[in-house]
């Protein structure tokens, strides 16, 4: 028995060696693809959703997400609405658009931004509801993850709280 | 039967040079390759760095072979891995973006590079939504190498081949404090007590059950003390400015002064959840310390040694460290009896000490070539750019 052990120790010991050497031609590849096959994606809190419609306005478009609702027991984070105007260098000096978030012919809201001409200028998004499904927003820049207003690549993507219901 | 007392207390003789460079050879075409794609190579920086990084490494492990020691040359790694990946880091930081902390425009992007120290807290919200909780990207991107897959992907193969060892010969973090903890001669703070070790699981518990309440990587954003040397959150309200005040104070007394103060690890030893966790891998791995106890004489050297807290007078009896030894060596090579040894699970103790060292070192240290020694040629690759442009 002692015996058995020590050559199922040692066989172990190679084992750990092939596994070491397999490591950045084999098994970095095949881990990062059997995590990918899981299905994981990032929690929308952190990705704004996945998208859910796109409107079309003369020159862009307003690509808007699903509502995000954290789903967790004691979360922090708020309920929201990403909306993302695209592609930015075709957007007027000063955007004011009625958006309906789910198609229903009524508007939800209405946004107003200035886009300055130095990407790297900070952004300000005021929101006036239009029917409860969103809170209004006053002047608002990066202030929290479920308000705020940013220049990401070619898009200026926003974050509107929804109303709670 | 001869006293225990008076068995070998001499240190083993070192090998002959033709000898260790025999065995460091099959460590020295490993890290050619691996150098020959760890960096840019079109450029004299990275050319430079990978040269230099290659030589470091197949030196340090041919001092480790021919000395037949452990700790000292693994900690000289260590160390400047702790050193250089920050330096390279926040080099890379100011060359992108002028800053070290993360705009809310690369969060919203999913461009936050994954840290394998939120692993633990993402596996409950993970279960439940099928959603992993970190503002970064699942896959690799071009924007964002260090993916949420490809971290864990690294760490999981790592964990195969190391479990807890990643502590000792993985983690960039952890030769931040060892360096510390390197630079007094004797430690002012002595004595802390052992069962202080077991804070890490507390706190792991804490944070797992916090991130499962709350689904954000709560460690991440309230306790992590590598944040003050790495990227933090942009200090955009009071909650991000008391979170930035958190992190270095963490660092200044856990990583800086509590070390200098010890010559301990101790925000490994009282802080990081992540190390607990690791502890929990230590059982897939074939490899460990024991204590011979035939050959002990309760003189104490290891547990002083122990920059860990791991070895106390119950593991010294019990005839080992336990699950949360990290295996750094520090207990074999203060051990005049010979005593401490390095082991293969299922052989006899002591029977084969330095071939289970070998055997053990031989994909450690491949896994730190590759790894960590990747980390130092391009931070090495960094620092040399303007000199060699």
């Amino acid at each position: 028995m002692p015996r058995l052990t020590s050559v199922l120790g040692y066989t172990g010991a190679a084992l750990t060696a092939l596994a070491a050497l397999a490591g950045p031609f084999v098994l970095y590849g095949a881990f990062t693809q059997g995590i990918a096959a899981m299905g994981l994606r990032i929690n929308p809190v952190y990705s704004g959703g996945p998208p859910a419609r796109e409107i079309t306005r003369p020159g862009y478009r307003i690509v808007v997400y699903r509502p995000v609702v954290p789903r967790a027991p004691f979360s922090f984070a708020r309920s929201f609405v990403q909306l993302a105007w695209t592609p930015a260098g075709a957007l007027p000096r000063r955007v004011e658009d009625a958006v309906d978030l789910d198609g229903d012919g009524r508007v939800d809201l209405v946004a107003r931004f200035d886009v300055p001409s130095d990407a790297a200028a900070p952004l300000f998004l005021d929101v006036t509801p239009a029917g409860g499904r969103v809170l209004p927003l006053r002047h608002v820049s990066r202030g929290s993850f479920s308000a705020l207003i940013a220049r990401v690549g070619d898009r200026i993507v926003t974050r509107i709280p929804l109303a709670p219901r | 039967m001869a006293d225990p007392v008076v068995l070998e207390t001499t240190r083993p003789a070192p090998r002959s040079i033709g000898r260790s460079a025999l065995l460091t050879l099959p460590l020295l075409l490993w890290a050619l390759l691996m150098f020959s794609h760890a960096v840019d190579l079109r450029e004299n920086a990275g050319r430079a760095a990978a040269l230099l990084t290659c030589a470091f490494m197949v030196a340090l492990f041919f001092l480790m072979v021919r000395t037949r020691r452990t700790y000292r040359w693994r900690r000289v790694f260590f160390v400047a891995l702790g050193v250089l990946f920050p330096i390279g880091f926040i080099a890379q930081l100011y060359a992108l973006r002028g800053s070290m902390s993360i705009p809310v425009e690369r969060m919203l992007s999913g461009d936050t590079p994954f840290c394998f120290l939120a692993i633990p807290m993402l596996i409950v919200p993970a279960a439940l939504t099928r959603t992993v909780i970190f503002p970064g990207s699942i896959l690799p991107t071009a924007s964002n190498p260090h993916s949420v897959a490809t971290m864990i992907a690294v760490w999981f193969a790592a964990t195969l081949v190391l479990g807890k060892a990643w502590c000792a010969f993985g983690c960039f973090f952890g030769g931040i404090e060892e360096g510390f903890a390197a630079l007094p001669r004797k430690a002012k703070l002595r004595d802390l007590p052992p069962r202080l070790r077991w804070v890490p699981w507390s706190v792991l518990a804490a944070v797992v059950l916090l991130s499962a309440a709350t689904f954000e990587p709560t460690y991440c954003m309230w306790l992590c003390p590598f944040k003050a040397v790495t990227e933090f959150p942009e200090v955009r309200s009071a909650q991000t400015a008391i979170q930035f005040a958190i992190f270095g104070m963490l660092f200044g007394g856990l990583v800086v002064v509590m070390p200098l103060l010890t010559r301990l690890r101790t925000q490994c030893t009282l802080l990081c959840p992540f190390g607990a966790f690791q502890s929990l891998f230590n059982k897939l791995t074939v490899f460990d310390v024991r204590i011979d106890r035939s050959r002990c004489t309760d003189c104490v050297a290891c547990r002083r040694a122990c920059p860990t807290l791991v070895l106390d007078e119950a593991a010294v009896t019990a005839g080992g460290p336990g699950i949360s030894c990290m295996k750094c060596g520090a207990c074999v090579d203060s051990c005049t009896k010979q005593a401490a040894v390095w082991h293969v699970k299922g052989t006899p103790i002591a029977a084969r000490p330095e071939t289970a060292r070998l055997l053990f070192l031989y994909p450690a240290w491949s896994f730190a070539t590759l790894f960590g020694g990747s980390i130092i040629a391009g931070s090495l690759a960094q620092l040399l750019r303007p000199l060699l442009h």
